[in-house]
């Protein structure tokens, strides 16, 4: 079942804001329009288009040698795009594809996460969008003899065509600081020299056009026609500048004929670009915007038939999706999803940029090879001379990764990145069974005693002890509170347990437990790749469910309620999921919990989980929850709700020796300290876990040091006093 | 060659202290509730052992046996994932209650019903009982020889050469074919199968051997065939006694430390 939100939720709708920019650029053209248009005397303001004998054939030719270009580009690239897999059914859902693309295409959603590159980027396109329009106004006024550019209409387009030359200007002048003044900006990290060309080239493309604007008005309407001129403001501006040098005619003649040919020549070599350079994401990010997956960005792709297949993973790349290898080519090498990414951050073997970059080349170095192969009916499986999982990407970038979709979250055109690297992680665990050996522990674990808890001297039902009377679910009560294999059998996450326990009593919750018959519901393996294991322990989890008639789930681990939530309709498995902070936050606005004691931590800073957060879009219940509670003040961390940061476990790396600099959970507790809290509060057990590592490496003064708390800790301090935890 | 790997299916080594009990009336382990039995983890490894030869380029087949209930085609399956070609249960009423005796007579009956085997590769020892018989009993009663607790085995001609741990240093020594040898975890972690491999040890077929099938008298084996009498099993009381040492500074409580530790006669 696809879940009503597309792409990534974000707490509030912001792109009405991006709507609105260009709402309001639209409704001050046609203000402009209307005051032009209500000039009482209408006046006869014109020019001939092609004025000066300039050649008009040359743009001409230019153009028809652009398509045909354009079209070999794309033949070119759809071919190699092929060598994919099919994606079945990816056009379904296509209101929800055409809103994404609109979204992400037009109303640049991604971008303005940056907002200087949100505004430099709206300036650029927007005047390419305006500036095509107006030239495209010039053709067809004189070709198809319509000679509409007359009168107000004709000052009116003047004017905008001038606004918009500058708007570029702007967009360009802004583009250029970034890349030559801002130090060692993102934008930098993957240099390349269509860098350079891609934005000089459009500077002149500007330029030149202002040019000839300018000498024909220097020519023909400065001195005849100064009432006309001034709609052009720039352009007149720049003629009056002009004027000082008192040009002969014949020199305006020469001076605008040579700025219209380099006009035009470069006009078109820049679209050209397209064909040969990152440019290309002029139509491939809106398109990737299209094709972008609909349903629940936590949910990893099923492998379907695992039975029967030869290859599980994807060890070549052949073995993308044609979609996976499109992304490839429309990466524009911003940076953004590795200046996001907490590996990256760490000094982690991991930049998904490089990574995505590094699987473009090998696909450009084998692809045409590969088609050869293929279209021969040979082995194309023998074709590359590189192991594409090993050596163009290694074993420990694939292992490095959290899955924790901040850099889906920040790619501004839409590159999923997850996928892929899970698609190669199956293919290193299934297909060649190369695991780091903590990980494979984790993985045995699971296959032979349900939990990946290597050693846990805990029972599933060790937390029950002093409870009291703790009901299992018999299918009679209205949920079943799971408490997963984290919040069983390790021994910090006991207490969590328990006030989760303590405050659904308290609340009056319907509810029940599984005690001994909780197993592992597979996330790990799955996001450490072994979908396999993940399948056999998903289906028996859902036949256990089912036979148990279970419909709603209180989960204390948002990695639990991902995949009940997202992960288990692949597999027939529908259930009402809530993660505990949804359920105490609903009972204490509906007043069936009091927080009434104040607790003893003043400040308090919330980490929003991956798995909550970014990827369910869980950020207000947990904040509901801390504002109320007596006595404790919220201090926001810089990174939070969708811009957060991994605690460093996410994707199987809470069972993985980490490789580099420093360690996630150093960088995030830090970032958390910066805050001054004392508290640091969280929703997620591997969280907490990390964070209670962390703490101490961060803040060596046992006294002074920030803990570490799960939202119902708080919460039943709060509610139920003090001492409750200890009763 | 051929290969016989010994692997046994043991109560989980892991089962949390709490859930771990004892019938001390029956002298029996309870088995805990929904707790799988798993493969006794030497057995992996020394599974790992016979296949890195194989793998090494030797023309090698391996038959894993096990002895045990029905549960235990779980664990050869398991060594079957792994690599492993043939699978052989050894399962009879009769053999239940045995001791290594009866296990050694069981094992050593099915590698010589077996033939040609060259060699048998055991764990150093079952992680439940620990015994450490095992391996060296079924060199005995062949009349082969036996190299225990290996942490390197190769094929070298007709020979074996093996690398043991000692508690001070590494011996190597060469053995003639047949043998037998018990590996150890020195020799590193067992691999993670693929799934294609799984998938075909999950499609082969275990075959199941009884005490007739072995031409064993039943009451040579099992309980009746025991000779080793389990007097008394329990769970120990573990008890501690925590004693904070004081001082003032770090240098104080390190030498109040070593005084503690010498009045006890620690050091
Ligand atoms: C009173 C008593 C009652 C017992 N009752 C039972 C019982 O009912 N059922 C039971 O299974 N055990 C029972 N045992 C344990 C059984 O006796 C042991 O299997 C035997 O003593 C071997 O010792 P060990 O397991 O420590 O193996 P070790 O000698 O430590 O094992 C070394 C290696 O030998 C091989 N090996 C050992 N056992 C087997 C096997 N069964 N199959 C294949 N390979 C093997 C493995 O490679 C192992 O790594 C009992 C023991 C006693 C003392
Ligand atoms: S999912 Fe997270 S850890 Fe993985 S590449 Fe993206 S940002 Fe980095
Ligand atoms: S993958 Fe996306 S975010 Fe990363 S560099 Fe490429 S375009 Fe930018």
């Amino acid at each position: 079942m696809a879940t009503a939100e597309v792409a990534f939720p974000e707490g509030k709708p912001a792109r009405t804001r991006v709507l609105g920019a260009w709402w309001s650029t639209a409704v001050g053209l046609a203000g402009t329009g209307i005051v032009v248009a209500a000039e009482a005397e209408r006046t006869s303001a014109g020019r001939e288009v092609f004025w000066n004998e300039v050649p008009g054939w040359l743009a001409y030719t230019l153009m028809s040698a652009l398509v045909g270009l354009l079209v070999y580009g794309l033949v070119r690239h759809a071919s190699i795009w092929m060598l994919g897999k099919p994606t079945p059914g990816i056009l379904a859902d296509w209101p929800n594809r055409l809103r994404n693309a609109t979204r992400f295409g037009l109303t640049q959603d991604k971008l303005r996460r940056d907002r200087y590159a949100g505004i430099m980027h709206w300036c650029i396109l927007s005047s390419i969008v305006m500036l095509t329009f107006v030239t495209a106004q010039v053709a067809i006024d004189d070709d198809l003899q319509l000679h509409f550019l007359t009168g107000n209409y004709y000052l009116f387009y003047s004017f905008y065509g001038d606004l918009f030359g500058l708007i570029g200007l702007v967009g360009v002048g802004m583009a250029l600081y970034r890349r030559y003044f801002d130090n060692y900006h993102r934008i930098r990290w993957d240099e390349r020299v269509e860098d350079h060309l891609i934005i000089w080239g459009l500077g002149v493309v500007l330029l030149s056009g202002f040019f000839v604007e300018t000498f024909r008005i220097l020519a023909t309407e400065l001195e005849q026609h100064p009432d006309w001129a001034t709609w052009s403001f720039v352009s007149a501006g720049m003629a009056l500048f002009f004027s000082v040098f008192e040009m002969t005619e014949p020199q305006m003649l020469f001076a605008h004929y040579w700025s219209w040919i380099t006009h035009i020549v470069i006009a078109f070599g820049w679209l050209g670009l397209i064909v040969f350079t990152k440019l290309d994401h002029l139509l491939f990010a809106p398109v990737n915007a299209f094709f972008l997956r609909t349903d629940a960005p936590g949910r990893l792709n099923a492998i379907p038939n695992i039975e029967e297949r030869e290859v599980f993973g994807v060890g070549q790349i052949q073995d993308f999706t044609w979609k996976q290898l499109f992304e490839l080519d429309a990466c524009v090498r911003c940076g953004r999803c590795t200046n996001v990414c907490p590996a990256n951050l760490a000094g982690q073997p991991l930049s998904p940029m490089h990574l995505i970059q590094d699987l473009k080349r090998h696909l450009a170095d084998v692809g045409p090879e590969l088609q050869r192969v293929g279209h021969a009916g040979g082995d194309v499986r023998a074709v590359s001379p590189v192991a594409m999982v090993g050596e163009v990407i290694q074993d420990e970038t694939l292992w490095a990764c959290r899955t924790c979709g901040a850099c889906v979250q920040e790619c501004p055109v839409l590159i999923e990145h997850v996928p892929t690297i899970v698609d190669m992680r199956r293919y290193l665990v299934l297909d060649e069974a190369r695991i780091p050996a903590t990980a494979q522990q984790a993985l045995e674990n699971m296959e032979m005693r349900g939990h990946p808890w290597r050693g846990t001297a805990f029972e599933r039902t060790t937390w029950m002890e002093g409870l009291g009377d703790v009901p299992l679910f018999d299918g009679s009560q209205e949920y079943l509170y799971w408490v997963g294999c984290s919040g069983s059998l390790v021994e910090r996450n006991l207490p969590i347990t328990r006030s989760v326990f303590r405050l659904l009593r308290e609340a009056g919750a319907s509810f029940g437990v599984l005690g001994q018959e909780e197993t592992c519901n597979g996330d790990p393996a799955r996001r450490l790749g072994n979908e396999y294991l993940y399948q056999i322990l998903a289906q028996q989890l859902i036949e256990t469910f089912k036979s148990k008639g279970v419909q709603r789930v209180i989960t204390n681990c948002p990695h639990c309620f991902n995949t009940f939530k997202n992960e288990y309709p692949q597999f027939g498995g529908h259930f009402e999921v809530l993660h505990h902070t949804e359920f105490l936050a609903q009972a204490v606005q509906q007043r069936t919990l009091i927080p009434k004691f104040p607790i003893a931590t003043n400040t308090v800073t919330y980490h929003d989980s991956c798995y909550l957060g970014r990827l369910n879009g869980v950020y207000d219940a947990p904040r509901e929850i801390l504002a109320v509670l007596p006595g404790a003040q919220m201090r926001e961390m810089q990174r939070s709700k969708s811009a957060g940061l991994c605690c460093g476990a996410g994707g199987g790396n809470m069972w993985q020796e980490e490789l580099g600099e420093r360690r996630v959970n150093h960088v995030r507790t830090e970032e958390a300290t910066t805050t001054g809290a004392t508290g640091l509060v969280s929703n997620c057990p591997f969280c907490i876990q990390m964070f209670e590592d962390g703490i101490p490496a961060i803040q060596p003064d046992e006294e002074s040091r920030m803990r570490a708390f799960d939202v119902a800790e708080l919460l039943e301090q709060a509610v139920l006093g003090p001492d409750a935890a200890k009763a | 060659m051929h290969f016989v790997v010994c692997a046994k299916q043991i109560p989980d080594p892991e089962t949390p202290p709490s859930a771990f009990r004892v019938n001390e009336q029956t002298n029996e382990v309870i088995p805990a509730q929904g707790i799988a039995p798993v493969l006794s983890q030497f057995d992996a490894i020394a599974a790992e052992a016979a296949l890195r030869i194989k793998e090494a380029g030797s023309d090698v087949k391996i038959t894993v046996v096990s002895m045990g209930k029905e549960s235990a085609a779980a664990a050869i399956k398991q060594v079957l994932a792994m690599g492993a070609d043939e699978g052989l249960l050894l399962d009879d009423d009769a053999f239940q209650g045995g001791d290594w005796n009866g296990t050694v007579k069981v094992l050593s009956a099915a590698i010589q019903k077996l033939g040609n085997v060259d060699a048998v590769f055991c764990g150093r020892q079952a992680a439940d009982w620990d015994m450490g018989q095992t391996g060296v009993g079924i060199a005995e009663t062949l009349g082969w020889q036996a190299a225990i607790i290996a942490k390197d085995v190769k094929v070298e001609g007709d020979k074996m050469v093996v690398q043991r741990v000692l508690p001070d240093g590494f011996q190597t020594v060469k053995l003639p074919l047949p043998s037998v040898v018990t590996v150890s975890n020195e020799l590193g972690e067992p691999r993670y199968p693929k799934l294609a491999q799984i998938m075909q040890a999950a499609k082969k077929t275990v075959t199941k051997w009884s005490a007739a099938d072995l031409g064993l008298d039943a009451g040579a084996v099992g309980a009746s065939g025991a000779q080793l009498k389990l007097e008394r099993l329990f769970i120990p009381q573990a008890g501690g006694n925590v004693i904070i040492i004081e001082g003032e500074t770090p240098q104080e409580q390190a030498q109040n430390l070593v005084n503690a530790l010498q009045a006890d006669k620690v050091l």
